[in-house]
């Protein structure tokens, strides 16, 4: 077993260095999700409703997207330059490739959110007296958690044919809706500082993230074959 | 569709469908307050019983195809998924008609509702996946999604679940809040609506297996 997290490291590693060699598309992303939360604070100001309220919403409304983007990414890139099939002889299992991606991509997601959370928490102006920053946390990190594990499975099929690339956000969609409605309770719930009425949704986003953490582990040795 | 006729199922489930008809119109009671909008759950219920019949047969062929790489494994979970879709359509649209009336609104965002609609894009995020195409790699990956989807079904229905209901919840652990009549036309039309599913899921597989095999023959006459 720890060969199997040896090499989940180095591909871990591999990947990370690959993305911040080649910033072009870590940049873009970031400024994607930055534009992001611009528009959505922007049209809300021009509406005038109480903010606060929609800042759970358009956090993950903004979140999802920026994620699709990034998470897309991590095998299609292998795809692109032909790595893929190097990739596959570093070890005999399969779920090493997942484990690795995953844990990557996860890395990468937040730390684009580093930057976009703290962006929109300011031009929402979220103001509560009883905020709960370590629920808001949690539900950010299981959130994300979520999204990076069914991403890296959902990028390893659409990666592996040929013009699917529009296809990504179209699987992805409807397996993350319970992970969307967990994630966006929770986060209210932080804000408004009920941590009780929220927990049966953290417990939800805790058995979403375990599932497709687990799943791939019998599934990804039929995602890619060869 | 000549041969469609000759079928003598086809005719079989003509008949049955006539009398399904006949006992949603006339054997089950008008409902005392809704009137005759309730009707409408007669064809509902079934058709969402089918589209979650389809999604498991989905699931069940996905697993088949993933096991022993048959060609008709694919065809019967493409199939099902096709069909399921139609099915779940009808159960989309049947829904607003009853609700409008009753709730006052064409669409709320209730746990069936939405499971039902997660289901709907699930369903025709697996057909674009499989995209009509013939290679080995797309059949496998839409397997692999396949059981994701069925896999996620219970998150999605309990995640909505907690989330809010509205919807009348006509089977319960207590018994069903149904007359004997209503009890009847219901169980009959569900049966009737699988029947037609099933008839429906042979006549594709088999159209889907014909259309690879013409594409196979072309493959070999130009290569």
């Amino acid at each position: 077993m720890p060969k199997f997290w040896r090499t989940v490291y180095w591909i871990y590693l591999k990947d990370l260095k690959e993305e911040f060699r080649s910033t072009d598309h870590l940049l873009a992303t970031l400024v994607f999700g930055t534009m992001l939360v611009f528009v959505f604070s922007f049209a809300l100001e021009l509406v005038e409703v109480s903010t606060d309220q929609v800042f759970p919403a358009a956090l993950w409304v903004s979140v999802f997207f920026m994620a699709i983007l990034a998470l897309q990414r991590s095998f299609a890139k292998e795809r692109e330059g032909g790595t893929l099939d190097a990739l596959l002889v570093v070890s005999r299992e399969r779920s090493v490739l997942f484990y690795a991606k995953f844990l990557a991509s996860f890395t990468i997601l937040l730390l684009l959110e580093v930057v976009v959370v703290p962006l929109l928490w300011i031009l929402i102006e979220v103001t509560g007296p009883k905020v709960n920053l370590w629920l808001f946390l949690a539900s950010v990190f299981l959130g994300s958690w979520g999204l990076a594990a069914v991403g890296t499975l959902l990028s390893g099929i659409t990666a592996q044919l040929p013009g699917a690339r529009l296809l990504f956000p179209i699987l992805a969609f409807p397996i993350l809706i319970p992970l969307l409605i967990g994630a966006v309770l929770c986060t209210q719930g932080a804000l408004l500082g009920e941590v009780e009425p929220v927990l049966g949704w953290f417990y939800l986003l805790l058995i979403f993230d375990l599932l497709f953490t687990i799943l791939p582990l019998v599934l990804f040795d039929y995602v890619v074959e060869g | 569709m000549k041969q469609g006729l000759k079928n003598p199922l086809f005719w079989g489930l003509s008949v049955i469908m006539l009398l399904n008809i006949y006992l949603i119109a006339f054997y089950a009671p008008v409902e005392r307050t809704m009137g005759v909008v309730q009707k409408v759950f007669y064809f509902h219920v079934a058709s969402a019983w089918v589209g979650l019949l389809a999604l498991t047969v989905v699931f069940a062929a996905s697993i088949a195809y993933l096991m022993r790489r048959t060609e008709r494994a694919n065809n019967l979970a493409l199939a099902s998924a096709e069909i399921g879709t139609i099915f779940i359509s009808c159960t989309l649209l049947t829904g607003p008609l009853w609700a409008y009336p009753i709730w006052n609104t064409w669409w709320t965002w209730d746990p069936r509702l939405t499971t039902t609609l997660v289901l709907w894009f699930m369903d025709l995020a697996y057909i674009a996946l499989q995209g009509g195409g013939v290679s080995e790699d797309r059949k496998r990956l839409s397997a692999v999604y396949g059981i994701i989807c069925f896999v996620n079904v219970p998150l999605v229905f309990f995640s909505t679940r907690w989330w809010r209901s509205i919807h009348p919840v006509v089977i319960t652990s207590e018994g069903m809040a149904l007359t004997p009549e209503m009890k009847v036309a219901m169980f009959f039309s569900v049966g009737v609506f699988s029947l037609l599913y099933l008839h429906l899921l042979r006549l594709r597989v088999k159209s889907l297996g014909l259309q690879r095999r013409v594409q196979q023959l072309k493959a070999q006459l130009f290569a």
